[in-house]
């Protein structure tokens, strides 16, 4: 009788061949061989791993802008989780159903959005003109021009050569096409994978644990440094994988925000296969390259994870 | 103390909220904007909305994007529930193997699982087509298909698969949580194992099976990346049609659309808060905390069960589905199809509801955005075109790489109405595969009010004093030329040396941030918006961006005194198209003069068609609205005397190597 039911995972584990392990097998096979243009065989070759240093810049890149992405998100994420499981059930209904609803909407929604605030004639920097702003960076900058000449000119007759001129009157902030709107575009559209599993441990903390602790004597800083946080760790883990994962491989949002200058890992492994300059073999190599970089993420992350859990079960 | 807190927390939360929706506020007061622009408010209107639902590209990807995200929840709901059956009936050891696996796509970045799905399917296909061809030739009872390509069916086949693993994830829980006896106990009071399962398992599990399928579902519609790859080119999601929008004009159909998909999501979540508090109120005796849903979504914190949302989304995915599935089965695939893909925003759309108005065959249009990206398209077998319009030196290319068909000149007459001067070029000497489609130059656009003196060389793109306001043309091969042309060598130059230094032109001024963006069809709107000073494009567009430049934009357009190209595209048919009979229609009615009126009326690309190039003059001043005769130097930057071509080079196809090198030089400038 039991062995009737494990019939039912046998289809399973042919898709699971033939939809996740063979897909992969392919992308090997591809990665470490390049297509000859006359015969088109696939010759074997390691050319496309050694020669991905050229892209030294973009991996790099990729890792800063994520990185940062990831740890504003937590910055934003943690508070936001810690003080909405304090709340009442009704506000932190209504508050999980505001942060999922937007998931409803396709990122590239979500992602365009921004497009038209960020852009240089868009709603950000037209307010900016409203309010005055612009003309107030431009009056100051030209105010701080005057002071440098008036000093300069005791010491020499070019100003420029004193303290070089940083200052050049701008009639918008470039905003879009910058690293920081990528970085922007990437905590907009993660932030809700940070705030879920934080506030999810969060709320099923031991209030038992807390009481004890203030028994003891500690303050709320040191509840929360000595219980608090580290029992929220696990959650911590899982929101920093769920964010740094898309974002290090995202291409949409760096090609909308980042206007194509700001080229990612995910823009370089693009090109190679729908893009503008076509070979796949090194795109394969490109994402390979990048599925073991997220495999040690998570294997690191799940190592340390483990050790805090132990760490605090003791 | 503790009230001074929660003031704060409450005003952070508060904030962290106004960010989440702040963008998708506007978006909504945009999409009932009077005018077209995202950032300028003109008046109260519902125009965009009606305009939606009249335009069939976005709705037919709204309608793509409900269908697959339905079809694949329902089915790996199902599929996934058994499969965490089987599973939980296997021995630990072996279970906890499946399970590794199991979790691969979830942790994979959706770009690798969907390059790696891609590939999959292109190395499938063409096993199947081997296979298909010998099967066919020993035996003829029945005919298999010997070319299947990317399409709806195969991105199904991926969300199906990316959806599983969470099913499996949501449902696994229950049964560990689950009384083995239970089902024994069934067993031995009589029932059968099916019985059993009805009656024992699925009750058990159903909190499990209802969580599972919503989170499928909301992974199905939120995703782009592995849809985008293993969708091909004749199936476009929503997500896929806004980012193909993107690189061009997005029109605030795209913020109706939204509005409609956030309205209908925030009314189905607020119907079923109400439910739920109602619910909770009864329920309040029996003090059951449900765990919120959204734990789920990460993979570390399953969570047993979910329950607002639950019962009316599930209601209502059912009527949709029901809906969804009648809508399938009634829609006429077996009209005649043929499958066009042109450059960037290259038609007169009018046109297409004509042709398919008076032959019946619908026209499925679809945009890529450069020629390389075309070729890569064609290249990674995602492509199921009949018709492509591509540019002179790629068309020698796929001519020499065996991908075009040649065409049945007997069923294209029109071809007798093109000048003599755009036949039998040397991209196709003896003209076997190509109608020509139009033809124009490459030069510069710019902003005069926004530089200081006229623009008349190609140095304003390297030097400094435009910084941050140059857009960058984002191809290669136009972007390299022009840096060849500069530097005074020829477009066409193979010598690796000359090619190099074009190169370091471009990336030294890349490298001191001259350039805001690269751009294609963005163009526009960067330009019309007065969003950037300098661009290099195409005659015909900078003629369409003249039509729509805002106010203060002064643009102007040069063919720069170093010369430039001049550049003919063509129609072509691609080898072994599938729907060769309806191509020739098509073409034989894209080369008649009245639709060569109507789009050069429309895109401004001047027409190879001699009627149509004489007539033109007076079928503007016919069309405008106020009579208005046609501008003399207009008409010159439209369809420049040959003078004027004199100056310009035509691209040749380059040899491999060097291709390869503007291939990897491109590549190295992004980085």
């Amino acid at each position: 009788m039991k062995n009737k039911r494990s019939w039912f995972a046998f289809p399973y584990v042919i898709w699971m061949a033939l939809f996740v392990v063979i897909p992969i097998l392919i992308m090997t096979v591809y990665a470490v061989t390049t297509q000859d243009p006359v015969t088109q065989q696939f010759i074997p070759t390691g050319e496309n791993f050694t020669g991905m240093g050229v892209y030294l810049s973009v991996f790099l890149r990729s890792f800063w802008l994520a990185v940062v992405a990831t740890l504003v998100c937590l910055l934003i994420g943690y508070p936001v989780s810690y003080w909405m499981a304090k709340e009442g059930p009704r506000f932190q209904r209504v508050a999980m159903a505001l942060i999922m609803l937007p998931m409803w909407m396709n990122f590239l929604l979500r992602t365009y959005s921004w497009m038209s605030i960020l852009e240089n004639n868009g709603l950000l920097n037209q307010l900016f003109q409203n309010i005055g702003v612009i003309d107030l960076h431009n009056s100051a900058g030209a105010w701080l021009t005057g002071l440098r000449n008036s000093i300069a000119i005791r010491f020499t007759e070019d100003p420029d050569s004193f303290i070089p001129a940083v200052y050049h009157p701008i009639r918008y902030f470039q905003m879009i096409g910058t690293p920081g709107a990528v970085v922007l575009g990437m905590v907009y559209n993660y932030l809700p994978f940070m705030i879920l599993p934080i506030y999810s441990v969060i709320v099923k903390l031991d209030g038992s644990l807390i009481e004890a602790a203030r028994d003891l004597g500690a303050d709320s800083a040191r509840v929360f440094s000595k219980v608090i946080f580290p029992l929220s760790l696990p959650g911590i883990l899982s929101g920093v994988t769920m964010v740094f994962v898309p974002a290090v491989s995202t291409f949409a949002i760096s090609q909308l925000l980042g206007g194509g200058t700001q080229m990612m890992l995910g823009d370089l492994i693009e090109q190679q296969f729908l893009g503008g300059a076509y070979n796949p073999h090194l795109g394969a190599a490109i994402s390979m390259v990048m599925m073991v970089i997220v495999v040690v993420c998570m294997v690191v992350m799940n190592h340390f994870g483990e050790g805090e859990e132990q760490a605090v079960m003791l | 103390m503790k009230h001074g807190n929660r003031i704060g927390s409450r005003l952070f939360i508060g904030l962290t909220f106004l960010f989440l929706y702040l963008p998708i506020f506007l978006l909504i007061v945009f999409s009932f904007n009077a005018g077209e622009s995202s950032a300028v408010w003109q008046g109260f209107s519902l125009d965009w909305y009606v305009s939606l639902f009249q335009n069939r590209l976005i709705m037919e990807s709204l309608y793509t994007t409900l269908l697959v995200s339905l079809l694949a929840t329902a089915i790996s709901t199902f599929a996934g529930t058994f499969a965490a059956i089987g599973l939980y009936s296997l021995g630990k050891r072996r279970r906890d193997a499946l399970l590794v696996v199991n979790d691969i796509p979830m942790m994979n970045a959706d770009i690798v699982t969907g390059v790696s799905l891609c590939l999959f399917f292109v190395a499938f296909f063409q096993g199947w087509g081997s296979f298909a061809q010998w099967f066919n030739s020993v035996q003829g009872a029945v005919e298999l298909p010997e070319r299947l390509t990317l399409g709806f069916g195969t991105m199904l086949l991926a969300h199906i698969s990316f959806n599983i693993p969470y099913v499996i994830l949501n449902v696994a829980p229950k049964l560990r949580q689950m009384d083995k006896n239970l089902v024994d106990a069934a067993q031995d009071l009589g029932c059968t194992w099916m019985q059993a399962f009805w009656k024992v398992i699925l009750p058990e599990i159903k909190p499990g099976i209802v969580s599972g399928a919503l989170i499928a579902f909301t992974m199905s519609i939120d995703d782009f990346v592995i849809s985008y790859f293993t969708a091909g080119s004749s199936t476009s999601t929503l997500a896929m049609r806004i980012y193909s929008m993107t690189k061009k004009r997005i029109t605030p159909e795209v913020n109706a659309v939204s509005t409609l998909l956030f309205l209908s999501v925030l009314a189905l979540l607020v119907l079923n808060n109400v439910r739920e508090v109602r619910q909770e109120r009864r329920a309040e005796r029996q003090e059951i905390r449900e765990p919120s849903f959204f734990e789920k979504l990460s993979f570390r914190f399953h969570h047993p069960s979910f329950k607002w949302v639950r019962r009316g989304v599930t209601a209502a995915m059912g009527c949709v589905f029901i809906v969804v599935v009648v809508l399938l089965t009634g829609a006429a695939y077996s009209q005649p199809v043929v499958n066009v893909c042109s450059l960037g925003e290259y038609i007169d759309e009018e046109l297409i509801t004509i042709f398919e108005d008076r032959t019946g065959i619908r026209v499925n249009y679809q945009t890529a955005e450069s020629n390389e990206a075309l070729y890569s398209l064609l290249k990674s077998g995602g492509a199921d075109y009949d018709v492509i319009v591509t540019s002179d030196y790629m068309i020698a290319q796929l001519i020499e790489e065996d991908m075009l068909e040649e065409l049945d000149y007997a069923q294209i007459p029109n071809f007798d109405l093109i000048d003599p001067r755009f036949r039998n070029l040397p991209y196709d000497p003896e003209n076997r595969y190509t109608v020509p489609y139009t033809w124009g130059t490459l030069g510069i656009i710019y902003n005069a009010n926004m530089v200081e003196e006229e623009i008349d060389s190609w140095s304003a793109l390297y030097g400094d004093e435009y910084a941050g306001n140059v857009l960058l043309i984002n191809n290669s091969r136009d972007a390299l030329g022009e840096a060849l042309l500069y530097l005074g060598y020829s477009v066409n130059t193979t010598d690796e040396a000359e090619i190099r230094e074009a190169f370091d032109l471009i990336a030294d001024a890349n490298a001191r941030g001259v350039y805001q963006a690269k751009v294609s069809d963005q163009v526009f709107q960067k330009m019309e918006g007065g969003n950037a000073a300098i661009a290099t494009y195409y005659a015909g567009d900078y003629l369409s961006m003249l039509e729509n430049q805002a106010d203060g934009v002064d643009l102007r357009y040069v063919i720069p005194k170093e010369g430039s190209n001049w550049f003919v595209d063509a129609l072509c048919v691609l080898k072994d198209a599938p729907h060769y009979d309806e191509a020739m229609e098509w073409i034989n009615f894209m080369a008649s003069t009245e639709a060569n009126l109507a789009n050069m009326d429309y895109i401004w690309y001047a027409s190879p068609n001699t009627e149509a190039l004489e007539q033109y003059p007076a079928y503007y001043e016919e069309n405008s609205e106020d009579g208005e005769p046609l501008d003399p130097e207009l008409y010159e930057i439209m369809a420049p005397p040959a003078e004027v071509l004199e100056r310009c080079e035509s691209y040749v196809v380059l040899p491999q190597a060097t291709r390869k090198l503007y291939n990897d030089l491109w590549i190295e400038l992004g980085a």
